[in-house]
Parts: structure tokens; sequence; C-alpha cells
């Protein structure tokens, strides 16, 4: 009965909708007239109710507030790509932000500055100072970090100027021979003559630093001879005549090879290979290195 | 009798075209939809809060959330655009204090004495809508949308996810309860004079 009637009052709405009045929309259905008519009146007034329109204002602020949010929202929130998701991971930037990580940049930085001036500082000490072993170090490192033959055998001759410096200015101030240093300054020009990988058109060169190096060398210790205890006399001399063997050495090693022609691999009018120096003929390598005779 | 037909300026066809754009941050889309929809859902929200300020807050509130939530949209547009317009009603009371009914009908009465409506009809309107918010949500849901916002009962009931038989009931109820409300006796007995 009352779905009935809900069904009927639809209808009426409908056909109400469509034009007809309520006294036709009743009069089909008579038995329900006195039940429908009221509801239908209502309906009449409650569609007589004005329709509130909204301030053009508000809908074009609305629109305005709408579009600053789609814009923020498409910039924070637009998906990144895979690549992008890898490059801000792995952005130096974006990982020095975070505090811990920025702290621990600023600390290595610090120590790194603190560990650059030491050594900078420590270049100029002497055996007994407190940042002579930091130098030491500093050199072994830069010497470790060094991987081509020819900057390693310039290593070691600078190397053994810095213990002939170190040893003069020992000398200097306590008047004593640091025979420590006279070693090591004669063990690195050793070395320096050991490194056996330097190209062939470059050990010409490297044999005139060596030859000078060790000629400089002979001269210092020559010089402060007269002044040494002479209980280290004989140590000096010894050294003096190293040095000088050495640099003879390497004299007659260059002269041995100016006497070849600047195209000494060319063959010659017979057909044969022209003449290497002995120290040249196996390889193009000097055939300097451990073992080499370089004290004839 | 003025009857309204609701609106129906987008078809479906251009309304799921503008939802599949604006799913894609498609920012006019978005606007098109939030321009089109405005009025609907502020006549919807007035007619429950019965003040223009909260309506248009309200509104434009709703409008936000659907700009936030369009990706989540599933099934009828429509139904879920007044849903979220009735739950920000529900919010909006649980919020905050209501104005005073005289408060909000002082706003409605000088509007509506602008657009030039005479004293005596405006009285009627108030009447009638204040009994109008003495109706159950649901009731007052289904009032505006029917009559208000002209639509029909199939079109309503896929709104509020009922059946057709169940908003019918809910309008026979809504329209029964106004009709015995003691103020709505004299539209009915007048009408009866005429």
């Amino acid at each position: 009965m009352e779905r009935d009637i809900e069904l009927l009052l639809d209808n009426c709405i409908n056909e109400m909708r469509k034009g007809k009045s309520i006294y036709e929309c009743i009069a089909e259905h008579p038995q329900y007239a006195s039940q429908l008519q009221p509801l239908l009146r209502l309906v009449q007034k409650i569609e007589t109710l004005p329709q509130p329109e909204p301030a053009p204002e508000a809908i074009s602020g609305t629109l305005i507030n709408l579009g600053h949010h789609i814009a923020q929202h498409s910039t924070t929130t637009e998906k990144p790509t895979a690549v992008e998701k890898l490059r801000k991971k792995s952005s130096i930037f974006n990982i020095i932000r975070r505090p811990k990580i920025a702290w621990a940049f600023s600390a290595a930085f610090l120590f790194l500055v603190v560990l650059f001036s030491a050594a900078t500082i420590s270049a100029n000490s002497v055996p007994g100072d407190i940042l002579y072993p930091l130098k030491l170090a500093t050199e072994k490192v830069k010497f470790l970090l060094t991987f081509n033959s020819e900057k390693k055998a310039e290593l070691r001759l600078t190397f053994s100027d810095k213990r002939l410096q170190e040893m003069i200015a020992v000398f200097q101030q306590s008047g004593k021979l640091d025979t420590t240093l006279l070693k090591e300054m004669l063990d690195e020009a050793k070395l320096a003559l050991e490194e056996n990988k330097i190209p062939i058109d470059k050990a010409s060169i490297f044999a005139a630093k060596l030859s000078h190096v060790n000629a400089y060398q002979k001269d210092v210790l020559e010089k402060i001879r007269p002044r040494v205890n002479p209980s280290n006399r004989r140590i000096v001399d010894e050294a003096i005549n190293m040095c000088d063997s050495r640099s003879r050495w390497m004299r007659r090693m260059m002269n041995e090879e100016n006497e070849i022609s600047p195209d000494s691999s060319a063959p010659d009018s017979t057909g044969s290979p022209q003449q290497m120096p002995r120290s040249k003929q196996k390889s193009n390598r000097w055939q300097w290195g451990p073992g080499c005779d370089w004290m004839r | 009798m003025k009857l309204k037909s609701g609106n129906k300026d987008l078809d479906d066809e251009e309304l799921i075209q503008l939802l599949n754009r604006a799913k894609f941050n498609d920012s006019r889309a978005l606007g098109t939809l939030c321009a089109h929809f405005y009025s609907k859902i502020y006549r919807f929200i007035y007619y429950r809060v019965n003040a223009v300020e909260d309506a248009e807050d309200l509104t434009s509130e709703v409008c936000l959330r659907v700009v936030k939530s369009i990706h989540e949209q599933k099934g009828s547009f429509y139904a879920w655009i007044f849903r979220i317009a009735s739950n920000m009603i529900t919010d909006h009371y649980r919020r905050r204090v209501v104005r005073s009914n005289v408060e909000s009908v002082g706003e409605s009465i000088e509007e509506m004495v602008d657009a030039g409506s005479r004293q005596s009809e405006l009285i009627e309107q108030q009447e009638l809508r204040q009994a109008l918010r003495r109706l159950t949500e649901e009731q007052q849901e289904v009032i505006v949308l029917k009559f208000i916002e002209g639509y029909e009962t199939d079109e309503i009931a896929g709104m509020l996810g009922k059946s057709a038989g169940a908003v019918r009931a809910i309008q026979f109820r809504a329209l029964t309860a106004l009709r015995n409300m003691s103020d709505m006796e004299k539209f009915i007995e007048e009408d009866r004079k005429i």
C-alpha cells in the first residue's frame, strides 16, 4: 500500500514535470487524491524556492586557489623517472644536506686542511723535529701514488737531494755528520738508477740528471769533508767515491749513446742493424736496474 | 509550475573525457569540472547550511577535495562529488557552532530583496527552508537533489548509492514530514482555497 503511494507520488511528480497539473495527476488516482494533493502542493512550493547562484568572485577565487594547488601538486608530486631517482639518490648535494653527513664532510675537510698545512710546514723539518716523521710519511704516500716509472725515478732523485739538504742542515746546526742521512741519500740515488722501466727516448735526459745530481752530491761532500769529525771522514770519502763513480758511469753511458746515429734502429748500408751500446742491445730500455754493473 | 531538468549541459561522453584528462592532472580539465559543478554543489550546500559564506567556503573545499582525490574517483562522478559535499556539511556541523537561524535568514532575506522578490514571498520561502532543515540529513539530500537541482529519482539513487525504491520512500517520508509540520499547514490550506 505504502509502496504504491510512494510510486504514485513519484510518477505524479514526473508527470507534472512534463506539464500536467496537480488536478490532472490526482484525477487518475482518485483513491489516493487526499494523500497526494497536499504532498504535490508542497513539491510545487519547494520548487519555487529560488536557486541561489554563487557570486562570480567566489567561483573565480576558488578556481585561482585550485590553480595554485595544481601548480604546486604538479611540481612536488611529479613522479620521477628511474634515472632521476638514481640521480637524486646519488646526488652529493642531497647526501651532504643530511646533518650527520654534512658534519662528517666538514670534519674530513678540516682534517685534510690541517694535514695539508702540517705536510707543507714539515717540508723544512729535519731529523729530531716533531714533524719530520710526517715529512717521511708524505714522501712515501706521494711515491705510492705515483705510477709512472720516470716520475718515480725523478722522485727518488728528489728524495736523495732532500736527504742531502737535511744532512747539511743538521751538520750546520750541530757540527755532526748524520751518517744515516748520508746512507739514505746514496740509497735513494741508487734506487733511482735501478728504476729500469724508463722509455729509451727519455733515458738520456734522466741519465744527465742523475749524473748531475751525483756530481753535485760529490761536490757538497767534498766541501764539508774538512769540517767532518776525523772518525767519519772515511765514510764521507766512500760516499764521495760512490758519487764520483756513478757520475762517471752515467757520463760514459751518455757518450756511448752519442756515438750511434740518431736513427739507431734503421739498418745500415749492409742491411744489418747498427751497433747499439751494450747497455741497450737486448731491448729498447736502458739496461740499468737491479744488478747492473754501474760501479765499473 | 516551473520544473527543472537538471542542468545537464555536460553529456556522459564529455564528462568521461574531462575526467580522464583531470586524472592526468590536466589543469584545464580540472578547472572545467569544478566550474561546471560549482553552482550545483553550492546550492546543495546552501540549502543545508543556509548561509552564503559557509556555502561558498564549503563549496571551495569540495572543489579542492575533488582536485586532490580525483585519482581515486571511481563509479558515478555525480554520486562521488555529492558524497564529498555531504561529508563536508557533516564535518562543518561537527567542527563549528552553527550560526543562529535568525542571522542566516536575515542574510538570505537581504540578498533576495536585492534580487527584487516580494517580502511576503520571502517570508514564505524562509519558513519553507527552515522546515526543510528540520528533516533528516538523508531526506534533505533527496529533497534538494530532486526539487532544487531537478535530478530524476534514478539519478539520485545512483548518487546516494541507494535503490530507486529507497529514494522514493525517503522522498515520500520527507514530504509527509513536511506536511505534518504545523507551519506548513497554511501553505497547503491556502492552496486548497485556490
